[in-house]
């Protein structure tokens, strides 16, 4: 195991995290009870706090009272279409970020979660790590997409010039390695799983080789951790990485 | 597709047939009609000439003569004749010169030959062939009574033009409604033939046209899309059982993946359960990704993806394939290249395509081993009017006979074993190849293996 590893997601110091923001509370509906309670235990595990809807009445009961930051939302409710409770969230002007759960992994499938107005799509059955993953990655969504200079730590990144500096040493990296460090920058100090890394960055959905990722991630990890200078990008067993200022 | 000659269809060869057939018919009508009419007028001819010479025969000699006479002037035709000789043979009176050779005076009628003596000054002898009765009357002398029957050959003639008349333009007709049957129908066939071809190229729920006539094409094209309705709810059927079935297995495999990464967070100082935990974690990546494959081949093979074609710069797909496995290639000191030029538009599914290439570049990159080559090209065969894409290795290679069934499902080659995979990265690659119509093809790069893609060019 490498110094940079970090094995695994309970180990992550949620202090910083906790610190900013009032614990956020989730709001989970589905009917399948062994996963919600897997899933609620886990984010529980991570601070966060949940509720539990099992049918989509009681799913847009409880939305309509809108103490929730997430929605978790399945899209198969005993018989009832999730996306059309989605749908009718979103016509009452329910801003809130919304993550739908489904079987169908068809393109068709994810497109249409997409229009009716998820946020992100996961496919059942999936790693309650991953999900965790995309719900600190919607909590956490910033206005930084629209800044022209990152920065975390010594690291820095003109977004105009495409440069990258971590304190005065300038990394030559490639136009893929940019990228995916844009990408990293853009999350600070949360989980990326691999398959946010390969939809994200790579646009892809399915790959026969996820250490593909792997291979991208250390590559961009030697360059910006020169041998002196303290791991800024770990990897979480079984989850995936995470880019962190040094401390 | 190049349109049959209407011409050479069996429906155009049976008008033809029947035509033949009809004309004949007629034909063999006709000459009967003739036969029968020249055979009565003979006859009736020959009965009257019998009759006449036997009454004539009765008169006196001053009659007879004066009845030969008055025969041959009433007669304003010029078909009768008639004479009278002397026991010699020697004309008394009449228009015939002798006595016709073949003719015996036996009162039985005879078809003679006769040179005919005109009797309006023209001098010109004419054979002609004519009917006729001589009888030996009780003073030696021969009375001799004939007809002529060129009218029978102009019958003839009437039969024969009326017989063209009526067949050739009946033959034309017959012809034309050959040409335009059959064009019709093998519209029809031509229209059934390409549903079909769709049909066997997956897309299992299109259905034979069927008119609201209720001929016999169309009995048979209703009776083709009720076995295609039956064969469609089948595959259905088994494509929703096989489904279902990995969906089901999917569901505790993930479970016990989620337990076993709970197992090895609460024991982490045990090294011994963290190594078991690994290797069974492993094992159940394998176990997934072969679920997960099989699920997304099912998935591919619906056709109706077809619909959100569209036009993929394919040398563009094989560039950013290239960018995201040039790392791996990189880690295990493989020459890694790419030529790829000028972009070269096909029409597919951008995202099945990248999986496809990136099949065949995982593959080349994995069975290659450390300080090999794996090469990857895409250029347009302007002959053939083909993009062709080749990813070549200097790995193992693929033995002749095993070249098909590697696109098998989890068909794995026995010098391959040890190298980890699920065997379903080529049955991927063949499902996404037949739902855009390519063709891939495997040679021997000597050492190592090499893909050939071809697709349709749009340029």
């Amino acid at each position: 195991m490498s110094e940079s590893d970090v094995d695994s997601l309970s180990d992550i110091d949620t202090d910083a995290k906790s610190e900013a923001e009032r614990h956020p509370s989730i709001l989970l509906v589905d009917d399948d009870l062994n996963l919600a309670l897997d899933v609620a235990n886990s984010l529980t595990k991570r601070g966060y706090l949940v509720s539990h809807a099992a049918t989509a009445p009681d799913g847009l009961t409880q939305a309509r009272r809108g103490a929730f930051d997430i929605l978790i939302l399945d899209r198969m409710l005993a018989g009832e279409d999730g996306l059309t409770v989605l749908k009718i969230l979103r016509q009452e002007a329910m801003g809130k970020p919304v993550i739908i759960l489904s079987a169908l992994s068809g393109v068709e499938d994810r497109v249409r979660g997409l229009n009716a107005g998820g946020d992100d799509y996961l496919v059942k059955p999936f790693a309650t790590d991953e999900l965790v993953a995309r719900v600190e990655a919607l909590l956490r969504r910033t206005d930084s997409h629209r800044a022209t200079l990152l920065q975390l730590g010594p690291l820095k990144l003109d977004l105009i010039d495409r440069r990258v500096w971590r304190g005065d040493r300038e990394i030559e990296l490639l136009p893929r390695e940019f990228k995916l460090l844009e990408y990293f920058m853009h999350r600070p100090g949360q989980i990326v799983t691999r398959k946010m890394l390969l939809e994200d960055v790579w646009q892809y959905r399915f790959v026969p080789e996820t250490r593909l990722v792997d291979v991208h991630v250390s590559k961009l990890r030697r360059k910006i951790e020169a041998a002196d200078e303290p791991p800024m990008l770990l990897s979480i067993r079984s989850a995936g990485f995470m880019l962190n200022a040094p401390t | 597709m190049r349109l049959p000659d209407p011409l050479r269809t069996s429906i155009f060869r049976l008008t033809i047939f029947f035509a033949l057939g009809s004309a004949a018919t007629s034909l063999v009508l006709f000459a009967f009609i003739y036969w029968q009419t020249a055979v009565y007028e003979r006859d009736r001819t020959a009965s009257l000439l019998a009759q006449e010479v036997a009454a004539v025969s009765s008169e006196t000699d001053i009659d007879l003569r004066r009845a030969v006479a008055s025969r041959l002037e009433s007669d304003i035709h010029h078909v009768a004749y008639a004479a009278l000789f002397d026991a010699k043979g020697q004309l008394i009176a009449g228009n015939l010169a002798s006595i016709p050779p073949g003719l015996e005076p036996d009162g039985v009628v005879r078809s003679v030959e006769v040179d005919r003596d005109s009797k309006n000054g023209d001098r010109t002898i004419t054979q002609q062939r004519i009917l006729a009765v001589a009888k030996r009357l009780p003073d030696a002398s021969v009375l001799l009574i004939g007809r002529n029957i060129d009218e029978l050959r102009n019958l003839r003639s009437v039969v024969t033009r009326s017989l063209l008349l009526g067949v050739i333009p009946a033959l034309t007709l017959a012809l034309f409604a050959g040409a335009f049957l059959s064009r019709r129908f093998q519209l029809k066939i031509i229209a059934a033939n390409q549903t079909l071809r769709r049909i066997m190229r997956g897309n299992l729920h299109e259905r034979l046209p069927v008119a609201d006539k209720a001929d016999d094409f169309d009995q048979m094209a209703v009776s083709v899309n009720q076995m295609l309705d039956e064969i469609e709810r089948m595959v259905d059927q088994i494509r929703g059982a096989a489904d279902s079935i990995a969906h089901d297995v999917r569901v505790p495999l993930v479970q016990m993946h989620t337990r076993l990464e709970r197992t090895r967070t609460q024991y982490q100082k045990s090294g011994d359960i963290n190594a078991i935990v690994d290797h069974a974690l492993s094992d159940l990546d394998v176990a997934l990704g072969m679920i997960t494959g099989l699920t997304r081949i099912a998935e591919i093979q619906d056709d109706r993806r077809r619909k959100a074609f569209t036009t993929v710069d394919l040398a563009e797909v094989m560039r950013s394939v290239f960018d995201l496995y040039e790392p791996m290639a990189e880690e295990k000191s493989l020459t890694f290249t790419i030529s790829s030029g000028q972009p070269q538009p096909v029409r597919g599914d951008a995202d099945l395509l990248r999986d496809l290439v990136s099949n065949l570049i995982d593959n080349a990159i994995k069975f290659t081993p450390t300080g090999g080559t794996v090469a990857v090209s895409v250029a347009e065969n302007t002959a053939a009017r083909n993009v062709v894409a080749r990813v070549s290795d200097t790995g193992p290679g693929i033995a002749e006979q095993e070249r098909g069934a590697v696109f098998e499902r989890f068909y794995r080659s026995t010098t391959t074993q040890d190298i980890p995979g699920h065997g379903l990265g080529l049955s991927l690659v063949r499902v996404v190849c037949d739902l855009h119509g390519f063709d891939i093809r495997i040679s021997g790069a000597a050492p190592g293996a090499t893909f050939e893609l071809i697709c349709p060019s749009l340029s």
